[in-house]
């Protein structure tokens, strides 16, 4: 059977030759999201200068 | 003074969050969100931090909540760019969830209004947003076969190809605005889409320009992987020796950068590169450099991948006892970890060895004799059941340091 077992041992070697589609691993590397951002800050100001802009109008009014 | 605390609070909020520490961030915010503001723009500047947080945390429900609130305070107070920002935020996180038709509808509303206020930044990065919305929809359909890239059901190709339009779309704009960095991240992911849609050639151009404005940049993170990608797209075009040397360029970065994950990455392609090539000594150096760092890092289903391939590459060299220890030992994770088709692959190669070594092996019978009804496909073939989710996650697990880098 030694004839046999060296025909089973070229099979297996040949079954294990892979495909360039068996060993494709699916990692792919993807750029990251951008997320759109909002901060406190920017209201912040535009609040300083909205009460700014009121207290003027008002004072102005009261005269 | 109630007023200054919530604004202190939400300061202190932004600082930690631009200094990475978004746990902490997110504490102040909520806090802030407790004490409470008659100011509703400050307000939805807090909801759309917290729900920026939250995404970058990987806490995606919660980031869906909060930018549910700032999308409802934006229309409820007339605030059509707060109403684009939360639109494009909400279509992100519905993205990362799998909501594919609800993110498409979201990140509409961030174009069109982008186009209303004649806001070319908000238009390019709504467009770039869609791409990714379509990208995520095809390769989320595409997984769910046993597809490869290039062989694609129409609704696929369908989603893949729109998203490609938007990344070109996208690519107009941000070169008329000169935004190198924009350039770069819709080069990578349109190089990605012509990879999944078989259009290697292209993939390459894609990936190469987008090496090219990563080294402008001095970005090695985005360098490495262009080179990855790079190796990927080779693979495909059979040009096995260049794919190597990009696979071995990724693997010099990853241990500059010193990411065991991605080296253990690295190292796989690498293995697997060379079986193609069939220099198997080669493959067995390179699974074996992976095998220590799945193991190093508990990474079991890695470790299991690693086995088999070894399995592999020393039945291709004639060292049937080298490659019976590895099946084993595949077979011992398969169980570990539940992965089916795995074990049928071990189980059916282990049989195999047993006939060329002779032995009598202690297997179940019943369990082999099963294997052999299942498709011989799977012999060979990358289990799809239980994949390596381990490495594979890392996506997401990279995005936080990159993305706390765009926090402003």
């Amino acid at each position: 059977s030694q004839p046999l077992a060296g025909r089973q041992a070229a099979e297996l070697q040949s079954k294990v030759v892979p495909s360039k589609q068996i060993l494709h691993s699916d990692n792919m590397e993807m750029e990251p999201e951008t997320m759109e951002t909002k901060s406190v800050t920017d209201y912040f100001s535009k609040l300083h200068m909205g009460s700014l802009v009121y207290s003027c109008t008002s004072k102005r009014k009261s005269k | 003074r109630m007023e200054a605390s919530c604004l202190e609070l939400a300061l202190e909020g932004e600082r930690l969050c631009k200094a990475g520490d978004c746990r902490a961030g997110v504490s102040f915010f909520e806090a802030a969100v407790q004490v409470g503001t008659e100011d509703l723009k400050t307000l939805s500047a807090i909801y759309s931090q917290l729900g920026n947080a939250y995404f970058y945390l990987h806490e995606y429900a919660k980031a869906l909540e909060y930018h549910h609130h700032d999308l409802t305070l934006a229309r409820t107070i007339g605030d059509l760019l707060g109403e684009a920002k939360a639109s494009g935020n909400l279509g992100n996180t519905l993205k990362v969830l799998g909501n594919f038709e609800e993110a498409i509808v979201c990140c509409q509303r961030h174009l069109d209004i982008s186009r209303e206020l004649n806001d070319k930044v908000g238009e390019a990065r709504a467009l770039y947003n869609l791409g990714n919305v379509y990208h995520s929809k095809g390769k989320n359909v595409a997984s769910a076969g046993t597809h490869d890239p290039g062989e694609l059901p129409d609704d696929v190709k369908n989603a893949l190809q729109k998203a490609a339009n938007y990344y070109e779309e996208n690519l107009k704009i941000v070169t008329e605005l000169g935004d190198r960095a924009a350039q770069g991240r819709a080069f990578g992911n349109l190089g990605n889409t012509h990879y999944l849609l078989g259009n290697f050639r292209s993939a390459v151009l894609a990936h190469e320009q987008r090496l090219l404005i990563a080294k402008e940049f001095g970005d090695r993170s985005a360098e490495r992987r262009a080179y990855s990608n790079l190796g990927n797209a080779y693979i495909f075009l059979g040009e096995f020796e260049t794919a190597s040397e990009y696979y071995k360029r990724t693997l010099q970065l990853a241990r500059q950068l010193k990411d065991r994950a991605v080296e253990a990455q690295a190292c796989y392609s690498l293995g697997n590169t060379y079986t193609l090539l069939q220099d198997y000594e080669k493959a067995i150096d390179y699974h074996l450099k992976h095998l220590v760092i799945a193991q190093e890092l508990n990474d079991k289903i890695g470790e299991g991948r690693a086995c088999w391939s070894l399995g592999n590459a020393y039945t291709a060299l004639g060292n049937h006892d080298q490659a019976m220890h590895f099946a084993e030992r595949h077979l011992e994770i398969s169980r570990e970890v539940g992965d089916r088709s795995g074990e049928l692959t071990a189980r059916l190669n282990l049989s195999d060895l047993q006939m060329v070594l002779g032995l009598s092996y202690s297997t179940n019978n019943s369990m082999l004799s099963e294997s052999h009804v299942v498709d011989n496909s799977l012999n060979g073939t990358r289990p799809r059941v239980g994949r390596r989710h381990s490495m594979e996650n890392m996506e997401l697990m990279k995005l936080t340091p990159e993305k706390v880098q765009n926090w402003n």
